[in-house]
């Protein structure tokens, strides 16, 4: 709906090829006065001032759910394409789990797409994100799973927090885990924290940070 | 194909997507895709620290295989 209004709005400037003309005429017309072609300028400018308020009202309204479904259909068109052009086979899942959209790319060949450890994919993800920002204006926090790649990880993963977990719980001593990425890292932690008597922290610098699993004093 | 892939890639994420440029040059150090994008466009492109051009080479590099460069040329120079 207020999509709608902001494409009417910017209509008029964007078909009027007078518009840029009479852009570049004003800005010569600041000595010589104004005459027809600043009248032309001004209306265009109002144009283009209800092209930018509508265009705010559109923003507005997309906070929450509304917004992470939009990010979902604007990674959902990129990804597409881009497995058009490589001519791989993939189906787009689009879901919101809490505060992120979930854009997962379901097919068999897909390897490429993903990479040694999650590469390739995570460079996928930072790049979709990239590309529903410019298009929301806001930061975007989704996340992209391909080949259930992300899916089988978080299982192994919840595996080693919770093996870790119960490890330190029962000798006493502390663990450190392997060097581990923000997403993989934060499977850890919440494997750890389902486990009573122990907790967890991230140190060390990005990419050798890891997690270590300490006894609860 | 690959200079598709990297046009679409990179469309996406400037300002001025029609102003993308993508071309695969052989030379004897390999296969090179370069990038020419508006000048406005070039710290998009890059990103801070470098981190979208190196996400565009990891994905060209999975898709493309080991070996594929991607440079992003700056046309000013």
């Amino acid at each position: 709906m207020s999509q709608h209004i902001a494409q009417t709005a910017l209509d008029p400037a964007a078909d009027d090829p007078s518009a840029d003309d009479a852009g570049v005429a004003v800005a010569e017309s600041d000595s010589a006065g104004t005459g027809v072609d600043g009248t032309a300028d001004r209306s265009a400018e109002a144009a283009a001032d209800s092209a930018v308020s509508a265009a705010d009202a559109a923003s507005a309204n997309q906070t929450g759910e509304a917004l992470l479904v939009r990010e979902g259909d604007i990674a959902a068109d990129y990804l597409e394409r881009l497995l058009d052009i490589l001519d791989y086979d993939g189906d787009i899942d689009l879901d919101v789990e809490g505060e992120r959209a979930v854009v997962a790319v379901v097919g068999s060949n897909l390897r490429g797409l993903i990479g040694p450890g999650g590469a390739t994919l995570d460079a996928v993800q930072e790049l979709t994100r990239l590309a529903v920002a410019l298009q929301t204006g806001v930061r975007s926090r989704l996340m992209l799973d391909v080949g259930g790649y992300r899916a089988q990880r978080r299982t192994e993963l919840t595996d080693v927090g919770r093996r870790a977990a119960e490890a330190v719980r029962d000798s006493g001593s502390k663990q450190k885990l392997a060097p581990m990425n923000p997403f993989e890292r934060k499977v850890v932690h919440d494997a750890v924290a389902a486990v009573d008597g122990v907790f967890s922290e991230s140190e060390g610098e990005e990419p050798a940070r890891c997690v270590v699993v300490l006894p609860q004093a | 194909m690959l200079e598709a892939a990297l046009e679409h890639l990179v469309r996406g994420i400037v300002d001025n997507p029609d102003d993308v440029q993508v071309d695969l040059v052989t030379g004897r150090r390999g296969r090179t895709l370069e990038v020419r994008v508006h000048p406005d466009d070039l710290g998009k492109v890059i990103g801070r620290g470098g981190r979208t051009a190196r996400a565009l080479r990891q994905v060209m590099t999975g898709v493309g295989g080991r070996g594929l460069r991607v440079d992003v040329v700056d046309t000013d120079a």
